[in-house]
């Protein structure tokens, strides 16, 4: 099992998320925070190339700036910084063994914000570790019990935890 | 919140750019996609394949309803919720005959609890019905002797019988009597209210089904058989006593629905359109219509309730939570 970014994602916020998404059990489409956030990532740097696959990665925008290549990724709010990051450093640690160095920007078109992610040491043990509790969430017989936490109340998957 | 559309005139649904239009004789309408949840036609409408796979893209689906307000079928737009891990649940507890005994037996019981719910209410508010009430529950109380869903089948159809006796004392109207349960054609007015309505519940729970990852061919109470929906039949019977019977005894008991919205068609009696459209308007209402959610905490509409209820049914299935039907609080 290879976890991929949005699992990296998803674990930063809620390992509940992760196993449901392991299942392709997704969250509830209409939710209006997945639209809009679905609308942002369509409607934002339409010039720059988008949605780049590489094995099991999908990179949002790659661009070069002189000799350095840029990966983007965009999204909504800075509420899931973390989350964030950690997805962006996650493709750079990717692209690095296919001997792509890279630097990482995280994108919010809304906010006109934009933060640049590098790969450090730190930052490679901590997706290690991650990367070994997904695959342990993963392999639950059943998802992590659900507990409301700050985000439930704009997650896609509110109604399904708490039904 | 999106939309339900009802089409009862004649004309041409089609696509118009990014948007849906109605073309009939007296002009254009358009429908914006992003707002509608599903669409049912009772009239005589045409469409192409350009239209259906407009609705596919939209994640829209077509319910088809013939001349005399019969449910037809369904354009069911391929699966766009894929998790071949639900399928297998799924499976699982259908091929294993105590699990799908154990979710078969939380429909029946779910429906009759519900059914006491609608008896409950109106006993409180003077309708002589304690004695139907203590017949429902002793023959409730044969479920857990049951063996087979076609025991528990009968056992609902029991139950039923004494439950649609009811409705005439629940609505001691000399236009609306009961006689007796008949269907396809029904042969008065109120059989006629409940078999449109029951058809409306079908096709709510129907669309819920496809925003789920639940596959409508498998069902537990009903017998699949492989071909034609039956989860939505299941999951119905929990939400038709306090949705379609509900509100056919508001329409009737406040003379909305009259003798003159019915007609006499195929040695039966069918609603006319102005009829059928008042039970949709009204159906429409109560499923908008929202109440307090305690584990959501905030509120809920009926028509979300269902989608919860399937909700459930998924966590039950994945061996998380054991499925407890929702039951009406009055």
């Amino acid at each position: 099992m290879h976890p991929t970014g949005t699992l990296i994602w998803y674990y930063y916020i809620c390992p509940r998320e992760v196993w449901l998404m392991s299942r392709h059990l997704t969250p509830w489409q209409e939710n209006p925070f997945i639209e809009i956030g679905r609308l942002i990532s369509k409607e934002s740097y339409q010039r720059d190339r988008k949605e780049i696959r590489l094995e099991n990665i999908v990179i949002d925008l790659l661009k070069t700036e002189g000799e350095n290549v840029v990966i983007g990724e965009v999204k909504k709010s800075s509420r899931f910084e973390k989350s964030a990051r950690m997805q962006l450093a996650f493709y750079l640690w990717k692209l690095n063994h296919l001997g792509i160095e890279a630097t990482g920007k995280l994108l919010f078109p809304r906010e006109k914000k934009k933060i640049t992610v590098m790969l450090t040491k730190e930052i490679e043990d901590e997706l290690e570790e991650a990367q070994q509790k997904i695959i342990s969430i993963v392999q639950m017989e059943t998802p992590p019990p659900a507990r409301r936490i700050k985000f439930c109340s704009k997650c896609g998957y509110q109604e399904f935890c708490w039904s | 919140m999106k939309r339900s559309i009802y089409i009862f005139s004649d004309g041409e649904l089609k696509r118009k750019d990014k948007t849906l239009c109605f073309e009939t004789k007296e002009g254009k309408k358009y429908i914006p996609v992003e707002n509608t949840h599903e669409i049912l036609i009772f009239g005589e409408v045409t469409i192409n394949k350009r239209l259906l796979e407009f609705l596919t893209e939209s994640e829209i689906i077509l319910h088809f309803f013939n001349y005399y307000g019969y449910y037809v079928g369904s354009f069911y737009p391929r699966e766009h919720l894929n998790s071949g891990y639900m399928i297998l649940k799924q499976a699982e507890h259908y091929l294993d005959h105590k699990k799908r005994l154990n979710l078969a037996e939380n429909f029946v019981s779910g429906a009759i609890e519900n059914i006491k719910r609608v008896l409950i209410y109106y006993a409180n508010r003077g309708k002589p019905l304690n004695e139907t009430i203590d017949k429902i529950n002793s023959i409730a109380l044969s479920i857990k002797d049951c063996e087979s869903t076609e025991e528990l089948m009968a056992v609902e159809g029991n139950i039923r019988d004494e439950y649609y006796q009811a409705f005439d004392i629940i609505l001691d109207s000399e236009h609306f009597v009961f006689e007796a349960r008949t269907k396809r054609p029904p042969k008065n007015r109120l059989n006629a209210l409940i078999s449109f309505a029951n058809s409306l519940v079908y096709t709510t729970v129907l669309s819920e089904i496809y925003h789920t990852h639940l596959d409508p061919r498998i069902g537990y109470l009903h017998t699949t058989n492989f071909r034609r929906f039956t989860l939505n039949l299941d999951v119905a019977e929990i939400f038709k006593p306090i949705i379609a019977d509900r509100v056919i005894f508001n329409l009737v008991n406040k003379s909305i629905i009259k003798p003159n919205h019915f007609e006499k068609k195929l040695d039966g009696i069918v609603l006319n359109d102005k009829g059928k459209q008042l039970l949709i308007q009204h159906m429409d209402e109560r499923l908008r219509s929202t109440i307090q959610h305690k584990r959501i905490g905030r509120h809920v509409s009926y028509r979300q309730l269902i989608r919860l209820e399937l909700y459930k049914i998924q966590k039950h299935l994945i061996g998380e939570e054991e499925y407890r039907p929702f039951q009406s609080g009055w």
